[in-house]
């Protein structure tokens, strides 16, 4: 029963999203598909660090009321791939951001979302 | 030292200021940038000479008040220092070339440019994998927010493959990052190589993420269409800092992270960068457009990098120089290039021509290119000689084969570029507009590339000890280009007599050497005689022609084969240049420096070959050279392509006839004898008469042989004096070949006397016919024609060229020839021998031809009142028939003393040879040019005298005053028979100069041409399809390496 724990189940669930995303990205025709898959890959990272980090039976790495500064080290959950999280979420909205932004210029300059119109660049 | 930490603080902090800035005040946002970014430019400049001085431990900084790995630490040692110096001031001058770009851009584009230049600096120093991976992002956010700057439908689109591409590859990367963590336990950097010497199978997938991603970011061949469309689409301003900026970031992000792999990710790293090289290399090829192939070289150095990381356990102590001289190289050259490609502002390579009306800028192109493909004395010139030599000692040839054929695909497409930007004809009303701010950028990053080529000098072994004086010298003549002619000629002559004088007493004592070291300098300053009659400033010659002489003595005063292959080089880029300058030369010139950077491959493979197992590398290591079969195979390849033998001899004619009068004779006269030299060089390694019977020497001997025929029998059917004259350079190289490859005492001094001979008659004989063709405006002959009265001086020169040339006594030609059938009888090569006595009887035809159709039959109309040949050019042909006087009826003047040296020597004891005076004779006879030279002179005067006594009744007659003859002739042109000469021989035996080698070398052309591009057809252009290669390529390195 040990692959039925949350970790194991987040960090599966994880990689399942991965491959949705990554999927998308390639069959995706619809370049708001594409971010929309990009997006689906960030969460799937993100959910496969917060299962790395997590360790079974301890709690949020916040010292504040019952996590006392002194046996914090035997209470929480390692709190640095939460903090890469946190990173990576910025990061992720980031990126999202000039994604859609470039959807938009290409919109408005062509008029089209499919990603095949846009291939006057190549060889 | 300002710690490092200020670089980031003072630039993130400048540019949140900015940022609050409004439209107005744009004017002030950019200039306060240029402020700013010249203070990363201080600090880390001040830490690399801090650490140049005084090689001390690197500077750390902690952060957050812990050591790491609680914390994250950056790092300044020596390479951070030299890696950040080199991308703040490209961020620095960077933004000065964008400076007017940037106003219409605003004060956001002025910020991101901050945070790019602020995210690489951190990406080189931190140690931390997490860090590094943020400021990846950072910096490529930045680097995709600036590629709007064009607003254009093409910089959209490829802005978002890029964009694309590079989050998939930073998705891979932030997984492995996670595990690495899980499993290793830290994430900072020293932590992990430290504790992690083994590694488990979870923890190398880990590490597999990292290292692919790190790497798919220095966009590996062929997964990387999304970046060389941004290359394309982008403003050639940010795709210097793509180029030469974030791509030295990545690849120092994957120079620190590599050790995690161990020795199998150095063998990766070795396989991806070389692959990346070539394939990237080769697809450039066909490819037109300007940005787009300088994108695939690019792509290709940096390629070319990874794999020296990878072969660092081989390089060693060298490593960082070789390393740093490669880097160098690409990052000031392709940086200097796309900023170019800005100014002219236009897409195709042929559209450079308009750099013709600048040739200053013209100049600044061609130092980049010939420093990114490694010509002396640049500095990626050392690199590869050092990185070849190392690899050789590890029996690493595959590798360098590969290295080699990628650096000649990156020649074919440079040259064919450099040769379109000097030759084509501008587009009509193109301009280069001359900004200010972008032209600074471009002229500085040329100053550096002297700067950086002669601390490349001084870091690299002592026992190179290249001579930098000529090199001084040519530098010398660049900086006073805008003298006239007339003053440079005499300052380059004055060089070149000083040079002979100082260098005499080194070689007073080795009389081949002295010979050689007389065809090219004093047959140099007798070709730059001719010179004088060029009026004006002659722009970009004198450099070029010095450049080329400098090279033919340096050849001669090597004393070791990296001086060698440094003045092969150097004499091969001088006479590039100056066969180009031709009208029609375009072609020809890009065959010659095709072939040239073949044979000069092969020369450098030979090498390589011969020094597995040596540590030195004096010209006598090649005596016991390892491998001997394929070096000694290689290094005659390679001179052969120099001196055109049949097969390598397709660029000589064109190059040598299309080029300017003057130039003719110096790249045919003087220049072939450097491939000559080299032959000798070779076969004294081999170890003289000894290796007599070698199998590569009996080849050698018929490749001669048929040269000899071949070159004579095209030169029978040409119009063209020159091209007659260029053919008849090829079979007379032929038989020099020939006689040396006898490899007997008496085989060499015949190779000599024809040597000798070839210098003087050729020199002589392009010098009258350039002195003609000065006049009279074409090669063709049949349009010349009775010349003799107009060019009487000029036909007595012709004469004497072609007497020798034909070996008719008593003139020395007869010498060679006297020599050449005791040297055949003695060796006993009949067949061979009679091979090239039929050639030499060709060669009568042509002679014939030659002086019959320009001085003899009838005066053209057009050429009636033409005047002789300008003074400068009969002056060095006077003094070179005064030569071939002396040399004939003294020939022991010379050739005993090399006789002696011959006989002296280790190399061939066996002298059938002895002389008595000027009596020269063998067991088979004897010969004295003395006595020849007063039988035939007595039989001339005699002859002439009857026959000024038999026709002292004769009668002047007018041209057309023929009335015995059955018909009246009209033109000149009815009666003198030139045009297709030999059109019977033709008949007989013309099938034998059917162009096969050349339709082989066309063939070899237009397949590769052909596969490169239907290879470059993986690049569709689809977002989609980049993505799937990135995912392939993932998966295929880790399939292998399971």
């Amino acid at each position: 029963m040990k692959y039925f724990s949350v970790e194991y189940i987040s960090i599966f669930a994880g990689f399942i999203l991965l491959l949705i995303g990554l999927w998308g990205i390639i069959s995706q025709k619809n370049i708001l598909k594409i971010i929309i898959s990009f997006s689906i890959i960030d969460t799937s990272i993100h959910l496969i660090l917060v299962s790395v980090g997590y360790i079974k039976n301890r709690t949020a790495p916040i010292i504040d009321g019952p996590v006392t500064r002194a046996d914090a080290a035997q209470q929480v959950t390692d709190p640095v791939p939460q903090a890469l999280v946190l990173t990576a979420i910025v990061i992720g909205v980031g990126i999202t951001a000039l994604m859609l932004s470039y959807a938009l210029k290409l919109y408005e300059k062509n008029k089209s979302l499919e990603i095949d119109k846009y291939k006057s660049l190549k060889w | 030292m300002v710690s490092p930490i200020y670089i980031i603080a003072v630039l993130l902090g400048i540019a949140f200021l900015l940022g609050l800035f409004k439209q107005p005040g744009a004017n002030f946002v950019r200039f306060a940038a240029v402020i700013t970014l010249a203070f990363p430019v201080f600090v880390s400049v001040g830490w690399l000479i801090h650490f140049i001085i005084d090689p001390a431990e690197p500077f750390m900084v902690y952060t957050a008040g812990a050591l790491p790995p609680f914390s994250i630490n950056l790092k300044m040692g020596l390479e951070e220092a030299f890696m950040t110096s080199a991308v703040n001031v490209l961020g620095f001058f960077g933004f000065i070339y964008l400076y007017k770009t940037l106003k219409a851009q605003g004060e956001k584009a002025v910020v991101l440019f901050l945070v790019l230049i602020m995210g690489l600096n951190v990406v080189i120093m931190t140690r931390d994998i997490f860090n590094l991976f943020v400021f990846l992002e950072i910096s490529s956010i930045a680097l995709i927010g600036m590629i709007f700057f064009k607003r254009d439908l093409n910089s959209f689109s490829a802005g978002f493959k890029y964009l694309i591409a590079v989050t998939v590859i930073s998705s891979f990367l932030l997984i492995g990052i996670g595990f690495i963590y899980y499993l290793g336990g830290t994430l900072n950097i020293d932590d992990f190589i430290a504790n992690n010497n083994g590694l488990t199978r979870g923890l190398s997938t880990a590490v597999f993420l990292v290292l692919i991603a790190v790497l798919l970011e220095l966009k590996p061949f062929p997964a990387n269409g999304w970046a060389l469309d941004v290359y394309q689409a982008a403003h050639p301003g940010i795709n210097a800092i793509i180029s030469a900026g974030t791509a030295t970031a990545a690849l120092f992000a994957v120079y620190k992270l590599l050790p995690f792999g161990g020795d199998l990710w150095l063998n990766i790293a070795v396989i991806i960068g070389l692959i990346t090289f070539l394939g990237s290399n080769f697809l450039g090829i066909s490819q037109k457009n300007a940005n787009r192939l300088l994108g695939y070289s690019s792509i290709g150095q940096i390629g070319l990098l990874l794999a020296v990381m990878g072969f660092s356990k081989h390089l060693g102590e060298h490593f960082q120089m070789v390393f740093f001289a490669l880097f160098i190289s690409h990052f000031l050259a392709k940086a200097g290039l796309f900023w170019l490609s800005g100014l002219i502002a236009k897409d195709e390579i042929k559209d450079w021509a308009v750099l013709r009306k600048k040739p200053h800028l013209l100049f600044l192109f061609g130092l980049f290119v010939f420093t990114l493909i490694g010509f002396p004395p640049f500095p990626s010139f050392y690199g590869k000689w050092q990185l070849v030599m190392d690899l050789a000692s590890n029996y690493n040839y595959w590798w360098i084969g590969l290295i080699l054929l990628g650096s000649i695909f990156e020649g074919v497409y440079l040259f064919r570029w450099l040769g379109y930007a000097m030759k084509l004809e501008p587009e009509e009303g193109s301009s280069i507009k001359l900004d200010w701010e972008k032209i600074i950028p471009i002229a500085v990053f040329g100053l550096l590339i002297f700067l950086a080529s002669y601390f490349t000098n001084e870091i690299f072994p002592s026992n190179f000890n290249i001579n930098l004086i000529p090199v001084y010298f040519v530098l010398f003549l660049f900086v006073i280009d805008f003298l006239p002619a007339y003053i440079k000629n005499t300052i380059a002559i004055a060089g070149m007599g000083f040079y002979a004088y100082y260098i005499y007493p080194d070689i007073e004592q080795d009389t081949l050497r002295l010979v050689f070291a007389g065809i090219f300098l004093l047959g140099g300053i007798l070709t730059m005689f001719a010179g004088y009659s060029v009026k004006g400033r002659r722009p970009g010659f004198f450099p070029f022609a010095i450049m080329m002489y400098a090279g033919l003595i340096g050849l001669v005063e090597a004393e070791n084969l990296f001086q060698f292959f440094f003045a092969w080089e150097l004499m091969t880029l001088g006479s590039y240049i100056l066969i180009i300058r031709g009208k029609k030369s375009i072609l020809h010139a890009y065959n010659y420096m095709l072939f040239s950077l073949g044979g000069a491959y092969m020369i450098f493979m030979g090498i390589a070959l011969a020094y597995n197992g040596h540590t030195s590398i004096s010209l006598e290591m090649l005596q016991t050279a390892s491998f001997p079969g394929w070096a000694y195979t290689l290094l005659a390849l390679g001179f052969l392509t120099k001196t055109a033998a049949l097969g390598f001899h397709i660029w000589l004619p064109g190059a040598h006839a299309e080029a300017e009068s003057d130039v003719s004779p110096m790249v045919s006269g003087i220049l072939l004898k450097g491939g000559v030299f080299g032959l000798l060089v070779l076969f004294m390694a081999m170890g003289g008469e000894q290796a007599g019977e070698h199998p590569l020497l009996y080849a050698l001997g018929w490749l001669g042989a048929i040269t000899a025929l071949g070159g004579n029998l095209m030169a029978v059917f040409q119009e063209d004096a020159k091209r007659l004259l260029a053919y008849s350079s090829v079979g007379n190289l032929g038989y020099i070949l020939f006689a040396f490859a006898f490899m007997t005492n008496i085989g060499w001094l015949t190779g000599l006397t024809y040597s000798i001979n070839h210098f003087l008659f050729k020199t002589l004989l392009f010098l009258a016919i350039g002195g003609v063709v000065w006049r009279v405006k074409t090669h063709n002959m049949y349009e010349m024609g009775g010349l003799i009265k107009r060019m009487p001086w000029s036909f007595i020169a012709v004469l004497i060229g072609i007497i020798t040339l034909a070996g008719i006594p008593p003139l020395s030609g007869y010498a060679g020839k006297w020599l050449f059938y005791n040297a055949v009888i003695t060796k006993g090569w009949y067949f061979q021998g009679a091979i090239v006595f039929f050639a030499g009887t060709i060669a009568f035809l042509y002679c014939f031809k030659l002086i019959y159709s320009i001085f003899l039959g009838q005066p053209k109309d057009k050429f009636r009142k033409v005047k002789e040949a300008p003074i400068w050019y009969l002056i060095p042909q006077f003094i070179l028939m005064i030569g071939i006087m002396v040399f004939s009826a003294r020939p022991d003047l010379i050739l005993k003393p090399i006789g002696d040296l011959l006989s002296q020597s280790a190399y061939f004891p066996t002298d059938p040879l002895s002389w008595e005076n000027v009596t020269a004779s063998t067991n088979l006879g004897y010969w004295s040019g003395y006595k020849i030279m007063l039988v035939i002179g007595g039989m001339f005067v005699v002859l002439l005298a009857w026959l000024m006594i038999m026709s002292r009744k004769a009668k002047n007659v007018k041209q057309f005053n023929i009335v015995y003859a059955g018909e009246r002739p009209f033109t000149p042109e009815t009666t003198h028979y030139s045009h297709n000469m030999f059109a019977p021989f033709n008949k007989a035996l013309g099938f034998l100069t059917t162009p096969v080698v050349t339709d082989f070398w066309n063939g070899v052309n237009d397949t590769s041409h052909a596969f490169a591009d239907s290879f470059r057809k993986i690049y569709t252009g689809n977002g989609q399809t980049y993505i799937a290669h990135i995912l392939a390529y993932i998966v295929i390195v880790y399939l292998i390496l399971l």
